[in-house]
């Protein structure tokens, strides 16, 4: 334990990081998701074809592929960010394709008839999506967006490896200094747990006031 | 159009090293030198010692070894001229990569070896829970790692370098990196070192040694620091990099096995003595690092002369 307290700056700047990666890559996601699934269930067809494609390249690549493309390979064609946006980029876009799924699935749930309640009160489709159909679907799938979220936050981990100083990179240049590679990744470990836990108790308290029972 | 092409296939080769790099680890196992592919090494081979019964007897881990019918090593698959598979004959090249074949050959009488690729975080681990035999893979002595494992050798006196982009001459000493975006190996002793003799270095670790390449390319980094044997290894493959200094810090590599185990660890001993006197380290050494590093075959430093080893 003794090594976990002599690094606690480093190990501090990491959990920082990995937060701040979470809540961007979070947004990040969200925005792109939402974007995502207005074209999945919009009547116009190239939008849903584009939608569809963009959930299944997203869902059937892994992470750390974006990752080292996004880093290694934009720069070929001029196009060059700092590694931290990298970082965002590539796990806003990869979880959003999920985060797209769960939130089809929420809209499903709405019933077809307040869709045509509002149309029939003169809203065009992205009124009716915004103000009547988003909102009840996401209020019934706060559950899968947090489990979602708490993968995304393990996902961080992955930057690690490609310059980011996160939490496990903290754990890994720590390890290198003490070779005590037990209590330090059990630390680490123990910190994602309870960044986790976090995540489930807000979702918790938002679905006791949000959730709509059917 | 050359050097786009050369970055394309650093690309491509980045990403299948990504993709595959746990099934190349699980296939490369026991795979043994293809017939006349290689007639040196092949020669090389024939001459290595093989240690006798008295020998064997006198290791519990050696005969275990042996009972097994193979070494499981760990090792890395991506280190040019230290142990690097060819794609062509699936074989690891190199100089850790020889003297793994030979080890083998000493315990078994052939060199039956599989190879365990590991990475600096894990190395420690896999001694430990007995994974691997023994880990040779540039693997740097140092106090804190021989609490948890015993090392055998020093088998090499490497030291760190630095490896700038061509036309870059303002760094030649290792204070001059201070200020610098400096890239480091995850897990290495590179950055440990950097820390020590430039603080106020930014460093930047990527997981493997072609992704610190990369990312000097492309200006991620003004500098990589790394042991000389690697930087050697891909100045020798990218014209676009260069050394930029001496090497710095003394960098014993030594034969990582489990910790404690003295019969082993004299056993392994023994047998560095034999390739060395049989001049088959040299020989190793020569058709590996020599082909870059300039100069004579350095003399091999003397067995147990490092703290820690």
């Amino acid at each position: 334990m003794n090594v976990l307290l002599d690094y606690l700056p480093e190990f501090g700047r990491g959990v920082l990081t990995t937060i701040e990666l979470t809540v961007l890559s979070f947004a990040g996601a969200m925005l792109i998701a939402l974007v995502v699934v207005s074209c999945r269930v919009s009547p116009v067809k190239p939008l849903r074809a584009f939608a569809i494609a963009y959930v299944e390249v997203f869902q059937n690549i892994p992470l750390l592929l974006w990752l080292i493309l996004i880093i290694f390979a934009l720069p070929e064609i001029a196009i060059n960010f700092d590694l931290f946006a990298c970082a965002v980029l590539a796990l806003s876009l990869y979880s959003a394709a999920y985060y797209a799924e769960a939130l089809r699935s929420g809209i499903n749930s709405v019933a077809k008839g307040q869709a045509e309640a509002a149309r029939a009160l003169g809203l065009g489709f992205l009124r009716t999506q915004t103000s009547v159909v988003l909102p009840q679907a996401l209020r019934s799938v706060l559950q899968p967006l947090c489990n979602i979220t708490i993968g995304l936050l393990m996902n961080t981990a992955i930057t690690a490896g490609t310059g980011i100083p996160e939490l496990t990179a903290a754990a890994n240049a720590v390890n290198v200094i003490t070779s005590d590679p037990l209590p330090v990744y059990i630390g680490a470990g123990i910190v994602y747990g309870l960044l986790a836990l976090l995540i489930s108790l807000v979702t918790s308290r938002l679905e006791k006031k949000l959730v709509i029972h059917r | 159009m050359a050097k786009a092409s050369s970055t394309r296939r650093r690309i491509a080769l980045m990403c299948a090293v990504v993709t595959f790099g746990a099934t190349a680890g699980a296939c490369s196992g026991g795979t043994e030198a293809v017939p006349g592919a290689n007639n040196a090494a092949q020669s090389m081979l024939d001459r290595a010692p093989v240690a006798t019964e008295a020998e064997l007897a006198a290791s519990p881990t050696a005969m275990a070894i042996k009972q097994r019918g193979e070494l499981f090593i760990g090792a890395s698959l991506e280190t040019p001229l230290m142990s690097q598979q060819n794609p062509t004959t699936g074989e690891a090249e190199g100089f850790d990569a020889t003297l793994g074949k030979l080890l083998a050959k000493y315990i078994l009488g052939e060199p039956k070896r599989k190879i365990i690729t590991t990475t600096p975080q894990i190395r420690e681990a896999l001694i430990q829970n007995s994974t691997v035999d023994a880990v040779i893979q540039n693997y740097s002595i140092t106090p804190k790692r021989a609490e948890k494992v015993s090392f055998a050798g020093p088998y090499f006196i490497s030291g760190q370098a630095v490896a700038t982009l061509k036309g870059k001459p303002d760094i030649s000493r290792p204070e001059d990196l201070n200020g610098k975006k400096v890239l480091v190996a995850t897990g290495s002793t590179g950055a440990g070192v950097v820390k020590e003799l430039a603080p106020q270095a930014q460093q930047i670790a990527f997981n493997t040694d072609p992704e610190c390449v990369q990312a000097l390319e492309q200006g991620r980094g003004d500098a990589w620091v790394k042991d000389l044997p690697v930087i050697a290894g891909e100045t020798k493959l990218n014209d676009k990099i260069q050394l930029a200094s001496g090497t710095f810090g003394s960098d014993p590599y030594g034969i990582g096995i489990k910790h404690g185990d003295e019969s082993f660890k004299k056993f392994v001993n023994g047998w560095l003595k034999k390739i060395q006197d049989a001049g088959l380290w040299q020989q190793a050494y020569q058709e590996s690092l020599g082909t870059v590093i300039p100069g004579e075959v350095p003399q091999p430093p003397a067995i147990g002369s490092v703290a820690g080893s």
